[in-house]
Order: structure tokens, then sequence, then C-alpha cells
């Protein structure tokens, strides 16, 4: 009887509940680079970038190092890096073989002091920046459980004297090339494959039509040319349609289309504007601004045009949705009482709106990261309008472009394929 | 040979019923009775209800939003890079309808001091001298009054998660199901003596940061009366990210 009261209360332990912990970035040390020391620099200058674009970790200052100078990538002094706050160590051994740069590079776990990830990396001396890329998006899987997006690219719209040309580039901004002249190209759109590129053209001087262009080839071929004119081409998610927009006798509606341009099919048929599809990530619905109601507004409707519904009741002038690959969320620009464009998402199934961006420039054309961690837009903030990145609450804003004149329209990239 | 018998005494007791019987169905009565109200609770209650934190948003002194506009954030965003520039559009101007009054040099004094202070504006009321509650009590404390050790694992609760930080590498959607139980054992001085992971999360590096959190944290001296319950039973942490 007593053994059984005695156990009893020992059950009894008071229980405290917590709740609310600080989100902090993860302090991750990058040790200084082993082997040959330009390759390691740049190698690690582009991994460095990556990381602080991330929003995910904590770079700590390699001037508060204590590790010996001698360290390798074994025997390594956990103790020493506990020291200075690190949670994570990279450490990175480049040689330059040829015309190629191969780098051993390892994730360590301080705290428990063992090795997490160990890989070996390869790619051409003036490519050296992906090898970078790949292993950061290897950290960042291991990490999060979801895929990293720095190996991605993105496209957008570069202003020119001559007009605009569509460009593509890393998804950090860098090694942008064109991909078409600079007539007036606009709102470019990735097939999923990452192989095709469609975007509104003036290019046959017959107005706005859609065309597409091999990302490889640097091939353009018309997609649609029917109607007053056609533009917003917005591949679906298994790349066998595309949704567009088009004005046929002065009523502008939204179309789903073959993927080559054929059996063009009209979704919408009310009155007024309907313009800007865009696919959920399961292919099922569609997200679009009509003014059925007086005012620019997003609905979204099922994938053959039925069971429309109206999403956004707060604004007078919504437009440009995006849907987010994790499917809960729905990017748009909106015009405030100050009659200013800034971002915002709206919950799929809650209709709560949330602002992103607020009192800097005109900020519009969102567009997600495959992986939904990050959205791109354009903003006149700064002066000139660029491409800027943000994540989904609104936090970690960053310029990606540099244009001397401007960019605009952002439309980012498919994850590589999985090896 | 016949031998008389001293008369009995009337306090003598008669030869009755023997004690034994009587004295075990009173014993097995009363384990009966105790045993079954300390067990059968156990069985009959419902377990308490889990106790969920109401978040409660201080609301804000002004004129309600129309609801019929687009949300404002409610904390100013980082200052752009550089100061935009006026671009030719054909947008109308995004100047506000009515301006507001500019603040004289003495208020905007006021405010970088409040800021300073670490307020938002300068506070012109006093605290209420009406509330209820304990000099060591917690700032988002709600109970105005205090069972025994409550102040205590306030105390406690506060200091751990005042270390208690997730790693942001940890995704929103694994942070919404993560949980982990600690058991602390807390030595007289407060030390923590020893911690248990007694229910892990499932993700290291949660798991990580809440040993971290409590390696981190310097509690108080536990007062007399639960110290040697928290030396030798320990506390349970439950960990939520």
């Amino acid at each position: 009887m007593i053994a059984l009261l005695a156990l009893l209360l020992a059950a009894d332990r008071p229980v405290i509940d917590l709740s609310g912990g600080k989100v902090q970035a993860y302090p991750l040390a990058i040790a200084r680079p082993l082997g040959v020391q330009d390759a390691g620099v740049a190698v690690q200058s582009a991994l460095s970038a990556d990381f602080e674009r991330s929003g995910l970790f904590k770079l700590l200052d390699p001037a508060s190092f204590l590790a010996r100078p001698t360290e390798g990538l074994t025997g390594i002094d956990y103790t020493r890096w506990q020291a200075v706050g690190a949670q994570g160590l990279v450490k990175t051994s480049c040689d330059a073989p040829g015309g190629e740069v191969k780098c051993d590079m390892r994730l360590y776990d301080v705290a428990h002091g063992v090795e997490l990830l160990h890989g070996t990396y390869t790619a051409p001396r003036a490519a050296m920046r992906q090898i970078a890329h790949r292993f950061g998006d290897d950290v960042v899987k291991y990490f999060t459980h979801e895929p990293g997006v720095f190996q991605t690219r993105i496209a957008y719209v570069r202003e020119t004297e001559a007009g605009k040309q569509i460009v593509i580039a890393d998804q950090d901004g860098a090694s942008p090339q064109p991909l078409t002249g600079a007539s007036i190209n606009l709102l470019p759109a990735w097939s999923p494959d990452g192989k095709l590129i469609a975007f509104t053209s003036f290019r046959d001087g017959l107005g706005a039509h859609i065309f597409s262009a091999d990302v490889v080839s640097r091939q353009i071929k018309p997609l649609v040319l029917m109607g007053d004119f056609a533009t917003g081409a917005v591949y679906a998610p298994d790349g066998l349609r595309f949704l567009f927009s088009a004005s046929i006798d002065d009523n502008t509606d939204v179309y789903v289309s073959q993927a080559d341009g054929s059996a063009g099919r009209r979704l919408t048929d009310a009155r007024g504007i309907d313009i800007s599809g865009t696919w959920s990530p399961d292919g099922k619905r569609i997200a679009f601004v009509s003014e059925r109601a007086g005012t620019p507004q997003i609905y979204t409707m099922a994938a053959d045009g039925s069971d429309v519904r109206r999403l956004t009741f707060q604004g007078n002038y919504n437009q440009e949705p995006a849907w987010s690959p994790k499917g809960d969320l729905i990017a748009f620009s909106g015009r405030d009482e100050h009659r200013i464009f800034d971002l915002y998402t709206v919950a799929v199934d809650t209709g709560k709106v949330t602002r992103l961006t607020q009192n800097q420039g005109t900020n519009e054309k969102p567009a997600w990261a495959p992986n939904g961690r990050y959205i791109l837009f354009s903003s006149t903030r700064g002066g000139k309008r660029q491409i800027w990145e943000t994540q989904p609450d609104g936090s970690n804003q960053r310029a990606v472009t540099s244009e001397r004149i401007g960019a605009s329209d952002p439309a980012w990239g498919p994850l590589p394929p999985s090896k | 040979m016949s031998e008389s018998l001293p008369p009995k005494s009337v306090l003598a007791l008669e030869a009755r019923t023997p004690l034994t019987p009587g004295l075990v169905l009173a014993v097995a009565l009363h384990v009966v009775v105790f045993g079954g109200a300390l067990i059968l609770p156990r069985f009959f209650d419902r377990a308490p209800p889990l106790r969920k934190p109401i978040i409660a948003k201080l609301v804000a002194l002004g004129k309600p939003r129309d609801p019929h506009l687009l949300p404002r954030k409610e904390s100013a965003p980082p200052v752009a890079a550089a100061a935009p520039v006026s671009i030719p559009s054909s947008k109308p101007s995004s100047a506000p309808a009515v301006r507001k009054r500019e603040p004289t040099r003495q208020e905007l004094m006021q405010r970088a001091l409040a800021r300073a202070a670490g307020k938002t504006e300068p506070r012109t009321e006093e605290p209420d001298p009406e509330r209820a509650g304990s000099s060591t009590g917690s700032a988002q404390g709600t109970a105005a009054t205090a069972e025994e050790g409550d102040a205590y694992f306030t105390a406690v609760h506060d200091a751990i998660l005042e270390n208690y930080v997730v790693p942001s590498v940890i995704s929103e959607r694994e942070r919404l199901y993560l949980s982990a139980s600690v058991v602390a054992f807390i030595g007289p001085g407060g030390q923590i003596l020893k911690h248990e992971l007694q229910k892990k999360s499932g993700n290291a590096f949660f798991d990580q940061a809440l040993e971290l959190a409590i390696q981190r944290t310097k509690l108080p001296p536990p007062p007399p009366e639960i110290a040697k319950s928290l030396r030798d039973t320990g506390v349970v942490l439950n960990f939520k990210p």
C-alpha cells in the first residue's frame, strides 16, 4: 500500500508549459577556405551570399573565430567554435586541376561534434559559383527537409533605351543573359521543365501577342496570335496547358490552350475584364482578376471555368495574383487608400489579407520561389524600378537586380531536376 | 478440594466473540475506503483539459479602420535603401488627402527619449494601483493570487523562456506539431542538477535548442517547502515552438 502511494505521488511532478520561443536564424560559422585560395574564396563568397539571403542562417564574423589556422577538415576543436557561438560549421577545401574547380564541402554540428554533410562538388572554373549553390541547397534540404532554390534561375524584363527585353539570370541576379531583343517584351513565364519561357511581345507589329523562347537555343516562335491582343501566359503545373488573357470584340477574358498554343478555349464569360489567370499548385483551380463586381478583385474558379468564388473584399484595385507552391496563399498587388500599389497575400481558406510592403515606393508583380519560401517582386524604392525579394511574411527584403535603367516582371524558374 | 473463586468484578470483561475478525474487518474497510478515495478518481476523473494560452493584443487607441480598406502593417517597415525619387507616372499622386500636423520640437524630443527608454510613446498614465498580484509576479501574469510554489514556477518559466530560441531552419510547417518534454531536477541553490529528455520531438535541432535553453538558464533558489521535491522528483518542462 505504501509503495503504491509513493508511486502515485512520484508521478505528480509539477508541469510547466513553454511555448513562444524566439525564432532566430541558426548561428553558422564558415571557416576560412583550405586548399587553392582564389577558388575557395570565390565559392565561399557565393555560399555566404546564398545563406544571408535565405534568412535561415546567421553567419558569424570570421574576425571572431578562435580556431587554429592549421585546423583541417578533421581533428576539429569544437570547443573553440562553441566559444564563438557557432552551432553549425562549414569547411571548404578546393582544388583547381585543369580548367575546373573541385571542392570538398562539409557541414558539422558544433554542439555534438559530428559531421552532418560531406560532398565533393565539381564545376568549370567559369561556373564555380554553382558549387556554392549546390552545396547550399544540400544544406537547406538537410535542415528544412524542403528543397533549396540557390540553383534556380529567374527571368525578368530589363528596360533599355531601345525597349524592354527578357533576361535570364541566376536566382541572386548574377550572370544576366538576354533571351530576346529589345522590342517591347513583357510578362515572362517559365514552363515547368525550365526549357521554355512564354512572354508577351509587340514584336510582330500587330499589337501584343504571346510567343515562346527556347532557353538554350534562344529560338522564338509564336504561341497565340488571336484577338486584338493576347497576354499573360502562365503554364499549368503539368506543362501541358497554359492560361492567357485575350481581348476579342472588346471583351477581355481568361483562356486556356494546349502547350503548343492550339485549341484555345475561353474560361470566363462575365462582362468586363477578366485577366491574369494563375494556376493552383495542383492545377485544379485558377485565380484571376475580374471587374465583374465593379472594381478589380481576385477570384478563383475551377480549372474548367465553373465554381467562381470571390476571394478579396478589401481594397478597390487588386491585381496580379500568384498562387503559392504550397497552395495556402495567393500573393497579389493592391492599391491602398493612398493610391499606392503594395504587395499582399490572401489566405485561400480564410480570405485573411496580410500586407507585405508599405511606404517603400510602388511594389508590384509578385512571383513565388518554387519552394514557397520567397517572393520576387518589382519595386521603385531606391529610385529605379528593380527586382526585389521578400519572405512571405514581408521580412528579409533584399534587392536582386541592379539594372542601369530598370527591371520589372519577375518570374522564378523551376527547381532543377533531382539527381 | 474445593477452592472458592473470588467474586467476579463487575468491571471484568465477559467472555465474548474474539477480537481478531472485527479488527481485520475494520482495517480492511479502511483500506478499501482510503484506497478507493485515492485510486478511483484516477479512473473516473477526466484528464484536465490542456491549457491553451489566449494571446490577446492590446488594441491601440484610435479610430476603427474601415474594414473595406486593405490592411496596414502593424509595425513600420525598415527604411528603404535610398529615398525613392518621383517617377513620372499616370498614376495619381501618393500624397495623403489630409496632412497631419507636424510635431513640435518638444514632442519630437519626448518621442526620441521614449524610444531610447524602450517605449514607443511616453506614458502618461500611472500604473493601476489597484491591480492585484505579487511583487515577484510576471508582467504577463493574469492571476491575482498564487498557490504554494506558483511564484517560483513562474520564475522558472520566465527564465527558461528568456533563453528559449527556436532555430529558423525548422520549417514553419514542422513548427506546428513539434513538441518535447524535459524533466529538470533543480538543486537548493537553483542550479539545474540534471535534465532528461523524456519525450523527443523527432527533430534533432529542436531538441538541441531545448537543451541549450536549459543549459543557459540561471534559476533562483527554490522556496524551502518545494526544494526537496524539485531536487528528488524534478519538474516537467513541456516545450512547443
